[in-house]
């Protein structure tokens, strides 16, 4: 199951950054930066609170893009650069998750949710279909959490409940009851 | 809704770490923002404009990581994709094969006594041999262990291996054979069922044993009588094909059927 | 529904089907022979997530027990089952193999490949999916901190980046069951201290065995230790019990090393020194 998407955004820009950046250029890399850190460290800081981790994950990602540029140009064909950088600040993530002892704590916010959306939403709340829509917000919190973690952000089941600090049982019976749910709204 | 794109207050709610999202604009949002750069323009706006710390954030990460951008990035390499097809340790032993090929085109070319079996045409079938041995030995391929310990492992990866092992030594063979001008299109099936017979001895005894023994046996039951009685034997005569076409056949079974000998490290020493 | 694939990708019910099994390695009077000889007389192991050190004399029956584990020996008798499948038939062998990660002791590699080039052929054989092969092998190799030589020929490496290099093709993949064979031969300690680290971030999720000869590493990385000697299983239990089996007549250098030469002598009392 997955989310209707059916907005394409005009994404040559950062390919071809990207392509500059795998011959070296370092204005490239400098302007793919700019462009895409602010998006990145955001979405990074709703996942984790410890300011550190992020900054580290944030290092390590874009440190592999440097070195890595060349293997996305070559294989990537019609691939998102920023979806690629993605799959990249994810796994560190889970890796920082794992380095440390005990889990970061999670920022609360992501449990806590009211349920009516503001009216001038509308207009995106239909880019996800209604039924859909209507599904993911009455889904409890943490079974939502567990589906955004493997359905958005694409990680394994291991990887999930790393971040989640979560045993990997209770990741599988979330996962089957929020899809359990979802399927009977969509039916 | 392919010109919609997400309000400048969502953006807004959601750099500012805003709790109150409900889940499906959440869902929503990340997922576009993925795909949409002037959204994610607008966002970088928004952090500059409204969240100092996280911009501070931001250069203190980049005076951190320029400096360690220094060498070179690895360039868009050519693949070695080749090296999925044949084994990595194959090309010498190729370039073996088509010396010894090509000293028995110069024997048959300085001893062309009429009616005398040509040298090419006897070493035909055991050609591949030294190629196939080569490609699933335990000495001569150093990453044997690590190789068979993997899920390609197997029947699957030893066909592939062995077809660009023919894809090379066959159109040798027929090269040499029209500069020898013997006709090697006779040698060809002897060639196939000799391949199917190493591998499935090979899945017994090992595929190098094996193919030295089915090329020695060769060698000293067919290559040396026939040129010391200079007359060709039964085995390369155009009857003979439908008996090597049945050998290459039950070559063939065998290794299916012992498929499960490739995935292993044989207890063969 | 289904949308752009790099957004969003479909949970199949398999993923999140309950886990059947209780432990990762589970083993029931497992033999295996090496040769003529039966190197694994009777071992039995349940190892779940976390480092298992495996120690015991040269001979011991240690590579053999790895090379069962990784699937590359065929058992002679009793049982294994690996993530819950019995380790026999031949389809699921494969799927098997995609979860699990070997570093031999002999690692053998092709000289004219570079690091990158030898950590994605592995990769290939290991069936990651073609467009993920990238991006987890720059992972592994900065992971085991050789990314400023990705892209040398392996020839040029000194024996200690070589092992590493060993490693990160093992981890490439993610396995959940990850055997390594002496995977610090060669490293020097700053190295070695490194490595536990990544035993340590491997162990929160993954089932490793290590076998090695240098109890110190077992000492300080691992989660339980295995003792072997002979083919069997000597001593099962963490390091403190193993520091706790030694005494102060027993030969050694360190508290660990006393324990492991103390049981070793109670398994084979006519034992040489060597």
């Amino acid at each position: 199951m997955g989310v209707l998407r059916s907005v394409k955004g005009n994404e040559d820009d950062e390919e071809r950054l990207v392509r500059r950046v795998a011959k070296g250029d370092r204005a490239s890399f400098d302007e793919l930066y700019r462009r895409t850190s602010p998006w990145l460290i955001v979405r990074l800081r709703r996942r984790c609170s410890d300011e550190q981790i992020v900054a580290e994950v944030m290092q390590e990602t874009y440190l592999a893009v440097w070195r890595a540029a060349g293997s996305f140009a070559g294989a990537a064909a019609g691939g998102s650069a920023v979806g690629w950088m993605w799959t990249i600040a994810s796994r560190r993530l889970v890796d920082a998750f794992r380095r440390r002892a005990h889990h970061a704590e999670l920022p609360a916010a992501v449990l806590v949710e009211t349920v009516a959306p503001a009216a001038e939403e509308e207009a995106l709340a239909g880019a996800v279909g209604d039924a859909v829509g209507s599904a993911l917000r009455e889904l409890a919190p943490e079974l939502r959490q567990v589906l955004q973690s493997m359905v958005l952000d694409g990680l394994s089941v291991r990887e999930t409940a790393v971040l989640l600090g979560l045993p990997e049982g209770t990741v599988k019976t979330r996962a089957r009851r929020a899809r359990i749910a979802m399927r009977e709204v969509l039916s | 809704m392919s010109e919609t794109h997400a309000s400048a207050q969502l953006i807004d709610r959601y750099v500012g770490g805003d709790t109150a999202i409900p889940g499906d604009e959440l869902w929503a949002l990340e997922a576009h923002l993925e795909n949409c750069p002037v959204c994610r323009g607008r966002l970088a706006e928004i952090v500059a404009e409204q969240t100092p710390d996280v911009t501070s954030m931001l250069s203190g990460i980049w005076s951190e990581l320029e400096p360690l951008a220094v060498s070179t990035p690895a360039p868009v390499r050519r693949r070695r994709w080749v090296a999925t097809w044949a084994s990595p340790t194959l090309v010498p032993w190729l370039g073996m094969t088509a010396l010894v090929m090509g000293l028995a085109l110069l024997v048959d070319w300085a001893d062309s006594t009429a009616g005398r079996p040509s040298l090419v045409q006897l070493l035909a079938p055991v050609a591949p041999l030294l190629g196939v041995a080569v490609s699933w030995a335990r000495g001569l391929d150093p990453a044997y262990e690590l190789t068979s310990a993997t899920p390609r492992a197997g029947l699957y990866l030893v066909l592939r291996r062995t077809m660009a092992v023919l894809a090379v030594v066959i159109p040798l063979l027929l090269l040499v054979g029209w500069a020898a001008e013997t006709s090697v299109a006779l040698s060809l099936l002897p060639c196939l069922a000799f391949t199917s017979a190493t591998l499935a001895l090979g899945g017994v005894i090992g595929v190098s044993r094996a193919a030295i023994v089915l090329a020695s046996a060769w060698v000293v039951l067919v290559v040396g009588p026939v040129l010391a009685g200079s007359m060709i034997p039964l085995v390369l005569d155009p009857a003979g094909l439908p008996l090597w076409g049945a050998a290459f056949v039950l070559g063939v079974v065998t290794v299916g059927a012992r498929s499960g000998a490739y995935t292993r490290l044989g207890s063969h020493r | 529904m289904k949308g752009d694939e790099h957004v969003i990708r479909a949970v199949n019910a398999a993923e999140v089907a309950p886990t059947t099994y209780a432990w990762e390695i589970r083993a029931d009077g497992l033999r295996v022979k090496a040769g003529r000889r039966m190197a694994v007389d009777g071992v039995d192991l349940s190892l779940g997530a976390g480092v298992h050190g495996l120690l015991g004399p040269n001979g011991a029956g240690k590579t053999t027990l790895i090379r069962a584990l990784a699937t590359v020996l065929r058992p002679a008798g009793g049982e294994l089952e690996l993530l819950g499948a019995s380790v026999g038939g031949r389809t699921e062998q494969r799927r098997l193999r995609r979860q699990i990660g070997y570093l031999p002791q002999d690692f053998g590699f092709y000289k004219r490949f570079t690091v990158r080039e030898f950590i994605e052929y592995m990769a290939w054989l290991k069936e990651v999916s073609k467009k993920d092969i990238p991006a987890a092998v720059q992972r592994a190799i900065e992971r085991i901190g050789l990314a400023d030589r990705a892209d040398d020929r392996m020839k040029t490496l000194s024996g200690g980046m070589i092992r590493r290099a060993g490693i990160a093709q093992a981890i490439v993949n993610d396995p959940q069951i990850l055997l390594l064979d002496e995977p610090t031969a060669g490293l020097d300690p700053a190295q070695r201290l490194r490595f536990r680290e990544l035993l340590r971030e491997l162990g929160s999720d993954t089932c490793v065995v290590v076998s090695t000869h240098l109890v110190e590493d077992v000492a300080v990385a691992c989660t339980d230790v295995m003792l072997m000697g002979e083919g069997k299983l000597v001593f099962r239990g963490t390091p403190a019990e193993l520091e706790a089996a030694g005494g102060a007549g027993d030969a050694g250098d360190s508290p660990i090393e006393r324990g492991y030469t103390a049981l070793l002598a109670r398994q084979q009392p006519d034992r040489g020194s060597w």
